[in-house]
């Protein structure tokens, strides 16, 4: 119990010094939050954690700053995977920051639904409008605009072209069976075929994913969104394929208890140690991998194909699935705040994102600042793509979208089937 | 011996209080009706005012919160509005992970109890025999329970992992066939956790063990070994029951402990494949089906459940186990204490 104090006391101490020291910084700024003319100050809230990424936002926050002189801004980087649970927090006191990272989906929709999210639909610039066109729908809710997107980040399989070369396959693979065939090969040559995280569950998941977004129809996959029944066989069938693929025994040693980004030993450091040949992965890999490589460099070798088409499947082979990143306003903040989301859309900030970043910009006329030859073709498969959904547990929100991620894990692992993948989520619906 | 000592500082300020009937625990608060005393009265609520203030407002109040929200569906976000009655409390209760959960649970509260106590009694005697490096031994037990959760845990998963140091160790030996998926595989999962589990909290046990040891007197066992008792006759006739307090009150705390275990398997197994891997918790569960998937309600109920099963367990050990240690400090039976010192 002594143990529980001192630390609830220091909470509390901690509160204090932290009140005092925004207490002080409030009467620096001459207190002008909220008034849309005069001095005003915004919080923006990143999840840049790196050099390059935290250096955009403060070089992209003194340029607007240089042409509003008025607007000043309080930057704050946080670790991607507190960012849910601090929104959460800000949501629940009435205190979320101007300006906010948003991921689309149910999660946006959470939020949203507390009505303290500034409805961006008529003042978004008619640059970003002509430019981000898909990207942006992701951050639509009920018809409305709720975020300005950043980055598209479409998933497929990442792969090493020397440990191809070394396995003798010539071609990237393009059906089931072509892929089956790699890996078959890619076994012989000693060499472990896929790298997979499924200790973060929804690098298992990504498989699903995929096999379901070419078995269903693209309306089942656009009536996703808020659905609790998960009824069309389709979902079935790509459960099954998973399963039957999984029989090929493709995944790296261990993988159940392998992490996807963290150290040389995840998925992510497999491929950047030429440890494993192809991790199935969002557009981000690129940077990962390149933060993993024994030299820090990106990955030379480094070489991406569109997750391949699969026998009878309903869906579009050319159809992709990936996430997108975006920005929101807070209910209260000053107007400058769609104003500066509007200057980070623009085609010149857009540009400097990418590069920082490392990854494709949603404004598309940028596109050209892509210098990663590894991203090159990822963005011509989007560009190409029939149609692009948003990452399935992103759609479904946090709770069937976990459900469904621990239940795909738990068939790779040998536990459940096909069928109880679907009744996970079924179940996990009636919960949530 | 260790408890009783722990309550003693009760004993003189109930004697202090001027009464000697046995049932004075009451009673003694009386002499404090007198006006002289409100000046200490004031003292007593000046200095421990804001200890219960924070106590009522960080632990109390959460703790009546959870067991309100268990009642709703709710996201978090916002204050509940969708009533689910015991909505939640049927859904736990039926969900086969959660009864999985408990039942891991249960399966680490006795193993730690049959692996930890007498592995710590073991060390604890050695320990006690002044032989050379005593305090090195003593403090290389003690040091896993002073590290932190999650360096063990990140520790022992990259040891563990199929790729590490462990499987590469039995490699190099030409042991290959031993190498296992440790803590992959469903089966031996939860055996690794067992051995992390007692390499970390041992250490804990022995020191309590040896403060126990050293409260029995010495002259015991020169008059056993006069009477020709073998050194582990002593130490089942002398030792083991002496130290019955001492065992009585770990074995509590290793069960609480053990029924609220989270952060050791969250570190090793991560959010997500825990269940998968036969090592998930009532913690986990919690943890998982509430928080990361932002059912605030539904985590709540798991909250109270497992509140209400550690309580369960506390009480009845209380009522059977403990009791017989808490008996004469509690009851004033003070002729009893002092024939047991």
């Amino acid at each position: 119990m002594t143990r529980k104090m001192r630390g609830a006391t220091l909470l509390a101490l901690g509160a204090t010094v932290a009140m005092l020291a925004s207490g002080c910084a409030g009467s620096g700024d001459d207190g002008g939050s909220g008034e849309d003319s005069g001095p005003q100050t915004l919080t923006i809230w990143h999840n840049s954690t790196t050099g390059p990424g935290k250096e955009y936002w403060e070089e992209a926050a003194a340029s607007f700053t240089a042409e509003n002189p008025d607007v000043k801004f309080e930057i704050q980087s946080i670790q991607n995977e507190d960012m849910d649970g601090k929104l959460q927090t800000a949501v629940n006191s009435g205190d979320l920051p101007d300006i906010f990272m948003a991921r689309g989906g149910q999660k946006l929709a959470d939020i949203v639904a507390t009505g303290q999210v500034k409805d961006l639909t008529d003042v978004i610039s008619e640059e970003a409008k002509g430019s981000m066109g898909a990207a942006l729908s992701a951050f639509e809710v009920d018809g409305k605009n709720y975020a300005v997107p950043t980055a598209v980040l479409p998933g497929g399989i990442f792969y090493s072209k020397d440990l191809f070369e070394q396995a003798g396959i010539t071609g990237e693979p393009t059906t089931m069976a072509e892929l089956e065939d790699a890996v078959a090969k890619l076994k012989a040559a000693d060499i472990q075929p896929i790298a997979l995280g499924a200790k973060d569950a929804w690098p298992a998941a990504h498989w699903f994913y995929f096999f379901a977004l070419r078995n269903c129809s693209e309306d089942t996959i656009a009536g996703l969104a808020g659905s609790t029944e998960f009824t069309d066989e389709c979902w079935t069938k790509a459960g099954q394929d998973l399963e039957n693929f999984a029989g090929t025994e493709p995944f790296n040693k261990g993988f159940l208890t392998t992490p996807a980004q963290e150290g040389a030993g995840s998925s992510a450091g497999l491929i950047a140690n030429h440890k494993a040949a192809m991790e199935l992965m969002g557009g981000w890999n690129v940077g990962q991998i390149a933060s993993l490589t024994p030299d820090g460099q990106p990955l030379a070798d480094l070489g991406w194909f569109p997750f391949p088409a699969v026998d009878g499947g309903q869906g579009d082979p050319t159809a992709m699935m990936g996430g997108v990143d975006g920005f929101s306003c807070s209910k209260d903040s000053p107007a400058a705040c769609e104003d500066f989301l509007n200057f980070i859309a623009t085609k010149a900030e857009q540009e400097k994102y990418a590069e920082a970043y490392q990854t494709i910009p949603a404004n598309q006329d940028a596109q050209g600042a892509v210098a990663d030859p590894a991203l090159e073709p990822i963005m011509a498969a989007y560009n190409e793509a029939a149609y692009v959904s948003t990452w399935m547990d992103t759609v479904l929100g946090q709770n069937v979208g976990n459900a469904l991620n621990t239940a795909v894990v738990d068939m790779l692992a040998g536990k459940g089937d096909a069928d109880s993948i679907v009744a996970t989520m079924n179940s996990a619906a009636a919960r949530g | 011996m260790s408890d009783s000592q722990v309550i003693a500082p009760e004993g003189p300020s109930v004697a202090g209080g001027g009464s000697t009937p046995p049932p004075a625990g009451r009673p003694a608060g009386g002499v404090s009706r007198h006006g002289t005393d409100w000046r200490k009265r004031a003292e007593i609520a000046l200095l421990s005012g804001p200890a219960i203030i924070v106590f009522l407002t960080f632990v109390i109040v959460p703790v009546l919160m959870a067991g309100y929200y268990g009642f709703f569906r709710w996201k978090g976000f916002g204050p509940p509005t969708e009533f689910a009655g015991f909505d939640n409390y049927v859904a736990i209760l039926t969900d086969p992970t959660f009864q999985d959960a408990v039942r891991h649970n249960f399966i680490i509260v006795i193993l730690s109890l049959v692996l930890q106590g007498p592995v710590a009694i073991l060390f604890a005697l050695l320990m006690n025999q002044k032989i050379r490096g005593r305090s090195v031994i003593r403090m290389l037990i003690f040091v896993p329970y002073v590290i932190s959760e999650v360096i063990v845990g990140t520790g022992w998963a990259l040891m563990m992992s199929d790729t590490g140091a462990l499987n590469t160790l039995l490699a190099k030996l030409g042991l290959e066939n031993l190498q296992q998926s440790w803590l992959a595989d469903p089966k031996i999962a939860m055996g690794t956790l067992m051995l992390i589990l007692t390499w970390k909290y041992v250490g804990f046990a022995v020191i309590l063990m040896l403060a126990g040891l050293q409260s029995i007197p010495e002259e015991l066992y020169e008059a056993a070994s006069i009477d020709g008792a073998s050194f582990w006759q002593q130490q089942f006739r002398i030792t083991l029951p002496l130290l019955g307090p001492t065992i009585r009150i770990w074995a509590f705390l290793s069960i609480i402990g053990a029924l609220q275990l989270f952060d050791l398997v969250n570190i090793i197994w991560g959010q997500y494949v825990a269940a998968t891997a036969g090592t998930s918790t009532m913690a986990t569960y919690m943890f998982l089906n509430g928080h990361m998937a932002g059912n605030y309600g539904f985590g709540s109920a798991v909250a109270v459940v497992l509140f209400l099963i550690s309580l369960t367990v506390a009480l009845i050990y209380q009522r059977f186990v403990l009791r017989r240690d808490t008996d004469g400090a509690l009851t004033g039976d003070s002729g009893r204490k002092g024939k047991k010192k």
